[in-house]
């Protein structure tokens, strides 16, 4: 088998074509009732509970602050890094339970995420920040991989000698995919990807998080401020705010809602509004009623 | 002429063990973010134990350097293990100081199992004189400069080439990033630890080759600290590179200037660099780019 007649889906994923068939689709997350405190001080989410179906893009969206990259690095298993503590509450991942699982353990069943603001290792060429991604796999698996992310984005195989730290914003966010996809992952969690880049760039990444979905099967958690571009590819969307999730449902029925339109998509009778004009206690009142 | 041929040439000598201690300084520093003040202790053990070794079995030296090797390579897994892995995320301060409080330990016991006074390691090779033109210099002081230059190259490889070296630059530049992609740390430091006692380790074994064993070896953390900084504290190859520069300053300064001179040298140069070039000579300049 040569590694450029295997078609992407299967060079993708961790264990080839057999397995992919036989088993049940992976990617299914379910977090319950969680709380996370930071410093044993700041509670920074509380009784959080969302579900994300294989095979779906589930968008999660609040504005700065409230509570969204806690929740990524909850599920990653990263919060100890900045003496971040899950206080209660369960994440399992494909019926596993990963509360208490280390980061590495995540990333070997299957679970990726694209960090807030790239996070790429900045010194290390494209092509080692790639094989990065994929420090759990092996050398003949990494060659497929690779193929497949150069296909996805041709413009890091122009540029996959160059030091990553100096690439252009929208081709560093293509290399934090890419080294995500590196992992052979079933779920991809992305904290704004879209944050900091042109539209037309906005609009390339979007593009092949919608084909990595469609095509490649991948489970996405796709976290934005930007909620208009998110709702456009998501299935299912939670809104979060000051670390509670105060609104959750299907793409449509969130474009629909006159405060997610309001507050997040910027629609409203007295046109543009920012969320900070409105009381807190107002806005949480409309959406528990 | 001569004589600065001659001063040139015993500095290489001298520099390349800073150089080899530095590397090691700049592997732990590079992979952990700290400044281990055990590293010239850590030499001293391995030294001593090779001089153990050596009064067992006399006359072996392939025996003498496999135990030494060997003996570096438990040390600094113990160290890591015992000592490091549960500071791990404790404040950086906090963390020197425990290796600081390592240094004293180890100092003492050093006398405790050993004594007081300068021995002679020998292990039946390194005393022979070879000529370089009119310069005689003793194999063991060309052996040191070989191997560091095997250590720059080997080194130079395992970064770029090894799984485990990219990883070690990966988390340097971002340990968080690194963990999402499952890289465990924990096991880089322990990587780190290890192989920076080694290469300590053979720093004192020549050290003591070249000199003696004594009590007071672990001052070659301290000449080789400079050139860590003059290299670049993060970059493991331009420190093996700074001992040498400080070797060859340090005997040049003894040997134009004033023989009390040369204590200081060291901190002289990287003073002078230090307004030059904050990050070293070969130090990676932070990349800021959003
Ligand atoms: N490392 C930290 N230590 C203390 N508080 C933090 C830390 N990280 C985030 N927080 C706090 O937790 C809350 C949620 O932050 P975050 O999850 O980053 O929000 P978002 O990603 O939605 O912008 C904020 O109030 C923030 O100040
Ligand atoms: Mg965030």
């Amino acid at each position: 088998m040569s590694a450029t007649s295997v078609p992407a889906e299967t060079a993708l994923s961790r264990d080839g074509p057999q397995a992919q068939t036989a088993q049940a689709r992976r990617g299914s997350l379910e977090v319950r009732n969680l709380q996370v405190v930071y410093g044993s001080a700041i509670e920074a989410i509380r009784d959080v509970s969302i579900e994300v179906e294989p095979g779906q893009i589930v968008a999660l969206l609040g504005s700065n602050g409230a509570g969204k990259s806690t929740l990524l690095k909850a599920i990653s298993g990263v919060l100890g890094e900045e003496e971040g503590k899950i206080e209660s509450g369960v994440i399992s991942y494909d019926g596993v339970d990963v509360t208490a699982r280390s980061a590495d353990e995540i990333v070997r069943l299957g679970l990726m995420q694209v960090p807030e603001g790239r996070r790429l290792f900045a010194p290390l060429s494209v092509d080692e920040n790639l094989d990065m991604g994929g420090y759990i796999a092996d050398t003949r698996t990494l060659a497929k991989r690779r193929a497949v992310v150069f296909e996805l984005f041709p413009r890091l195989a122009e540029r996959r000698r160059q030091i990553s730290g100096y690439l252009s914003g929208g081709e560093q966010q293509m290399v934090a995919i890419g080294r995500a996809l590196m992992a052979g992952p079933d779920f991809l969690a992305l904290d704004e990807p879209s944050l900091g880049l042109a539209p037309i760039v906005i609009e390339q990444i979007y593009a092949v998080i919608r084909r990595l979905n469609r095509d490649l099967g991948l489970t996405v958690l796709l976290v934005e401020q930007n909620a208009q571009r998110a709702l456009g590819i998501a299935n299912y969307g939670y809104i979060i705010e000051r670390g509670r999730i105060v609104f959750d449902g299907t793409a449509a029925q969130l474009e629909k809602n006159a405060d997610v339109r309001e507050f997040y998509l910027g629609v409203s009778g007295s046109g543009q509004k920012s969320l900070r004009d409105v009381k807190h206690y107002k806005r949480r009142k409309r959406w528990l009623s | 002429m001569q004589y600065l041929l001659d001063q040139v040439i015993s500095g290489i000598a001298v520099g390349a063990i800073y150089g080899l201690v530095a590397m090691g300084f700049a592997l732990i520093y590079k992979a952990t973010g700290l400044v281990n003040f055990a590293q010239g202790e850590m030499s001293m053990i391995t030294a001593y134990i090779a001089w153990s070794i050596a009064g067992t079995v006399s006359g072996n030296p392939w025996l003498v350097v496999g135990g030494a090797l060997a003996a570096s390579v438990v040390l600094g897994l113990a160290i890591e293990r015992v000592v490091m892995r549960p500071m791990l995320g404790e404040p950086v301060f906090a963390t020197v100081m425990v290796t600081i409080g390592l240094a004293v330990v180890l100092r003492s016991a050093t006398l405790l199992i050993w004594d007081a006074y300068p021995h002679a390691l020998d292990i039946g090779a390194g005393r022979e004189i070879v000529h370089i033109g009119d310069t005689g210099v003793r194999s063991a002081q060309l052996a040191v400069m070989a191997t560091l230059l095997l250590a720059l190259g080997a080194f130079w490889a395992f970064f770029r080439y090894s799984r485990i070296g990219k990883a070690m630059r990966a988390v340097a530049a971002d340990e968080r990033a690194a963990k999402l992609m499952g890289i465990s740390a924990a096991r880089i430091h322990a990587v780190a630890w290890t192989a920076s006692s080694v290469i300590a380790g053979i720093a004192g074994v020549f050290s003591a080759l070249l000199y003696d064993v004594s009590p007071n070896m672990f001052h070659v953390g301290l000449k080789s600290f400079p050139a860590t900084i003059l290299g670049g504290l993060d970059s493991v190859l331009g420190s093996g590179f700074g001992g040498v520069i400080i070797g060859v300053a340090e005997n040049l300064a003894a040997g134009y200037l004033a023989p009390s001179v040369k204590e200081i040298t060291g901190f002289i140069v990287i003073i002078a660099m230090l307004m030059i070039r904050p990050f070293g000579l070969f130090g990676e300049r932070e990349i800021e780019r959003v």
